[in-house]
C-alpha cells in the first residue's frame, strides 16, 4: 500500500489503496470519508481561523478554509454532489509546550468541531487534547484510521 | 545578487558561523570530540519541510529556545531518546550507560545544552555583527520527531508559508551520539539582517 506523508498546513486527498500519514502536537487532523464511494482525505491544519481581508495562499493552514477545501477535495474526487453522506474523525489539538501561555490545541478542536457541525458532517472518531504528540495514519479506503499517543498503545477508530 | 539573495547568504553566513561555534562549545561541554556531518541552508515550504519527519515514530528530545532581540530566530536542539541518556552521563561525568531513563537529570541535561548552544549562537550575533541577542530560557519536550519539529516550526509558519531553514547534525564521535540543530529567523529578523550584510565582517564573505 502507497504511504503518503502529510505535512503542516496539508491537505491530501488520493484514491485507495494509500495510507495517510501525520505527525501532530497542537495541529489538527481532520480526516473525511464517503463511505458511498469508498473515498478519503486527510488536512493537517495549524491554525483556528484565516486572517480576514488578507489574501490566503495556504488555505490548508487555517481551519475554516482548510476543512471547506478539504470537503471540496473530496467531493471531486468521489463525485458526490454534496457531502450528506460524509463522516469526520479528528485527532490531535495537544498542549505539548507547557510553557506558552496559548492553548492553541483546545482552540483549533473547538474550530474543527464548530465547522464541522455546521457543515452537516458528523464526526464519528476523535482522540484530542492531552500534552503528547500524535501519530496518525488514515487508510482511505477503508476510512478507518489509527491513532497513536506518544507513549501509548495505538487505537484504531 | 539580488537583495533578497544577499539577505539569505547574510543569515547563512551567520548561521554557519553560530552552528561552528556551538559545536565546537558542545564538544567542550561534554569533553568529547564532535564532528558536523552535515550543514545546509535551505528555503523550504512549510509543508514539505515537516514531511521531512512526518508519520516517523523516532522518539527525541528537544530543546527550544528562542533567540529574541533585533534579529529574532527560533533554535532548537534535539538528539534520539537513547542518545539525550549518553548526553546525560557526559554532562554529568559518570559513566556513559549510568542513566536509564528519562528522568529529571536528562531533561535538565539537555535543557542545559540548549541553553548553552543557543548563547554560544547568540555570542557570535553580538561579537561579530553587533545583534543584540539573548536566549529565552529553554523548553524540554520529550515526543515523537514530527511533533517535536511541528512544534518548533509553528512561530514562524504563523506568518510566512516558506522558511528559512539552516541544519546542523553532528556526531559524538566516541558515543556515536547524533544530534540536530536548527535556526529559522522569525518575522522581524529581515530588517536588522539587511543592515548587517553592510557591516565589514559580512564583507570578507562576498
Amino acid at each position: 500500500m502507497r504511504i503518503i506523508a502529510v505535512g503542516i498546513a496539508e491537505i491530501k486527498v488520493v484514491q485507495p489503496p494509500a495510507l495517510l500519514r501525520t505527525n501532530l502536537g497542537s495541529c489538527i487532523a481532520v480526516c473525511i470519508y464517503d463511505p458511498a464511494t469508498a473515498t478519503g482525505g486527510l488536512l493537517h491544519f495549524m491554525m483556528p481561523r484565516s486572517l480576514q481581508g488578507t489574501a490566503i495562499v495556504k488555505k490548508a493552514k487555517y481551519a475554516d478554509t482548510g476543512i471547506q477545501e478539504l470537503v471540496e477535495e473530496v467531493k471531486r474526487m468521489s463525485q458526490a454532489k454534496s457531502c450528506s453522506g460524509f463522516v469526520a474523525k479528528i485527532f490531535g489539538g495537544a498542549r505539548v509546550l507547557q510553557n506558552i501561555s496559548s492553548d492553541i490545541g483546545s482552540n483549533n478542536e473547538e474550530a474543527a468541531r464548530r465547522i464541522l457541525k455546521e457543515m452537516g458532517i458528523p464526526i464519528t472518531a476523535s482522540q484530542t487534547g492531552g500534552d503528547r504528540g500524535y501519530k496518525i495514519e488514515f487508510d482511505v479506503g477503508t476510512g478507518i484510521a489509527r491513532c497513536q499517543r506518544f507513549g501509548e498503545e495505538a487505537k484504531e477508530y | 545578487m539580488s537583495s533578497q539573495d544577499k539577505l539569505q547568504k547574510a543569515i547563512k553566513v551567520i548561521a554557519q558561523l553560530s552552528i561552528d561555534t556551538a559545536s565546537r562549545t558542545f564538544s567542550k561541554l561534554i569533553k568529547a570530540g564532535a564532528t558536523i556531518d552535515l550543514e545546509r541552508a535551505f528555503i523550504a515550504d512549510i509543508s514539505e519541510v515537516t514531511r521531512m519527519f512526518s508519520g516517523s515514530e523516532d522518539e527525541v528530545v528537544g530543546a527550544y529556545v528562542d533567540l529574541v532581540g533585533d534579529a529574532p530566530f527560533t533554535f532548537l536542539f534535539f538528539v534520539s531518546a537513547p542518545d539525550s541518556l549518553m548526553l546525560t552521563d557526559l554532562m554529568l561525568r559518570r559513566e556513559v550507560g549510568t542513566t536509564k531513563e528519562f528522568d529529571l537529570y536528562a531533561k535538565s541535561a539537555v535543557q542545559e545544552i540548549g541553553n548553552v548552544l543557543a548563547s554560544a549562537i547568540v555570542n557570535v550575533f553580538s561579537r561579530d555583527f553587533g545583534i543584540a541577542m539573548k536566549p529565552t530560557p529553554p523548553a524540554v519536550c520529550r515526543d515523537y520527531i514530527g511533533t517535536v519539529f511541528e512544534e518548533y516550526i509553528m512561530k514562524s509558519a504563523g506568518e510566512l508559508n516558506e522558511l528559512f531553514v539552516m541544519e546542523s547534525r553532528f556526531c559524538v564521535v566516541q558515543f556515536d551520539i547524533k544530534c540536530h540543530m536548527f535556526i529559522v529567523p522569525l518575522p522581524g529578523s529581515d530588517e536588522v539582517l539587511q543592515t548587517v550584510l553592510e557591516s565589514p565582517n559580512m564583507k570578507e564573505y562576498y
